[in-house]
């Protein structure tokens, strides 16, 4: 579904990717794990181009998104993304923040958003605030909207740039729930995460960034069981 | 007392004189309002020139550098003097003082408008454009859905502050023979030889008149801040 081929970044004359390449397939859940400043969240800023790379190639079914002739608006269509920082819109209500993209793209009528929308914050538990701001929701609230907002769209493929890293601890739960969900339904994810419990529980791959390179990627189990590489020994006695 | 209600009577009641204050005031009003409109206009304009993405490998963009001489040449020279260029040299043929007037200031109000309506975008968090842009919506339907509505409210405050400045620059007309509110006072001062009546009823007028827009954006403000609890 997704293929990189030798990608390369550079911000300010350090090279943050260098060079990665990898498939991903649809249906699958891949979880980058890496420590900070490894070019994880670059990586996957990368595949929906909120961050140009300055060499290497993109596919997503069979379209080469890092052609600058590509629509990358209508690419982007296809794949959510939610932020560590949630990013709901703040001068809208949950309604409008999870309406406002299909309506104006003309993927649906006002009515047909305003009904899938009420069908994704029941799937939440958060069809009392659809008309509530963002700025009186708590985190852990803002940040399953932000999903449901991802979804309103009917994504192919999801892009999780720590969906928890800005949470309260007591928040953290409600959110991976919704993602294991969505797992579950066979969505194809990618995630970058520091939670190492649902990257082993969720995963279906687990991708170890370092240095600007994929360092090691196994399946999950076989990964945190058995890891080949020193850099990730030392990481998973750090985090484990 | 009988001295003051005759200066009084002098500057303000005999040959209806009150009629040149209002007369004057409408002047003031009228360039003050076609002023504003046009450097807001302009100050829209330049602030998006600003904030246009340079060409890959420059700094900055043509449209940046125009725009930033704009500002600079504006605030480096006396309103004054812009006036009366405008007046004695552009539009040296043009009868309407009052047009040439509100294009004289509305030009100097676009180069502080542009600074305030930059700042005001730029002080929207980043992740509102990365959200929009994520969602597949393009550059120009984030910035008008989301960050612009966020930016007004930002910029509502400096905004209105440059208005007022505006309104009491306008004083200056008189340069060019306009009769704004000051001019009135001034010249009546000078027909009654009494100055103390004319200018501080002057002065009373303009601060009446900025009281009342101070708290019309005030009530404004707080309904553009409903619905968020920061």
């Amino acid at each position: 579904m997704i293929s990189v081929k030798e990608l390369k970044k550079t911000f300010n004359g350090h090279e943050v990717l260098k060079g990665i390449s990898t498939e991903i397939e649809k249906g699958e859940k891949v979880a980058i794990i890496g420590p900070s400043g490894s070019g994880k969240s670059t990586f996957l800023r990368c595949l929906n181009l909120l961050e140009e790379p300055d060499s290497g190639e993109i596919w997503f079914e069979d379209q080469l998104i890092t052609d600058p002739k590509t629509d990358i608006n209508k690419v982007r269509e296809h794949m959510g993304m939610v932020f560590q920082s949630f990013n709901l819109f703040a001068n809208k209500t949950v309604m409008d923040n999870i309406t406002l993209a299909p309506v104006k793209l003309g993927l649906k009528t006002a009515d047909e958003a305003k009904q899938t929308a009420l069908e994704l914050l029941q799937r939440v538990g958060l069809t009392e605030k659809a008309d509530a701001y963002p700025a009186s929701l708590s985190g852990g609230q803002k940040q399953r909207i932000a999903i449901v907002r991802s979804l309103a769209m009917n994504p192919k493929v999801m892009l999780f740039d720590e969906p928890t890293s800005a949470l309260d601890p007591e928040m953290v739960g409600e959110v991976l729930e919704v993602i294991k969900g969505l797992a579950d339904s066979g969505m194809t994810m990618v995630i970058v995460t520091h939670e190492m419990g649902f990257a082993r529980e969720v995963a279906t791959r687990v991708m170890f960034i370092d240095e600007g390179i994929i360092m090691e990627e196994n399946e999950p189990v076989k990964l945190f069981t058995d890891p080949h590489t020193q850099r990730l020994k030392d990481f998973l006695s750090k985090v484990l | 007392m009988n001295d003051i209600s005759t200066k009084f009577y002098n500057a303000f009641i005999v040959k209806d004189r009150w009629q040149l204050y209002i007369e004057g005031l409408g002047v003031t009003i009228e360039i003050a309002v076609f002023a504003g409109i046009i450097g807001i206009v302009i100050g829209c304009i330049l602030a998006l020139m600003k904030l246009s993405e340079p060409k890959k490998g420059h700094k900055h963009s043509i449209w940046w550098y125009l725009a930033t001489a704009y500002v600079d040449i504006i605030r480096g020279t006396p309103s004054v003097l812009q006036l009366l260029i405008m007046w004695f040299i552009v539009f040296s043929s043009s009868k309407n003082g009052v047009l040439v007037a509100s294009l004289s200031f509305g030009i100097n109000s676009g180069a502080y408008v542009s600074e305030i309506i930059r700042a005001g975008i730029l002080a929207v968090d980043k992740g509102q454009m990365e959200a929009g842009r994520s969602l597949g919506l393009s550059k120009a339907q984030t910035m008008k859905e989301i960050v612009l509505p966020q930016a007004f409210k930002n910029v509502l405050p400096p905004i209105g502050n440059e208005f007022i400045t505006l309104i009491k620059e306008t004083a200056i007309v008189g340069y060019v023979s306009l009769s704004d509110l000051t001019r009135v006072a001034s010249q009546i001062s000078s027909r009654t030889y009494e100055a103390f009546m004319p200018l501080i009823g002057a002065a009373v007028i303009y601060f009446v008149l900025i009281k009342i827009l101070t708290l019309l954006l005030e009530a404004l403000e707080r309904r553009l801040r409903k619905g968020d609890l920061r």
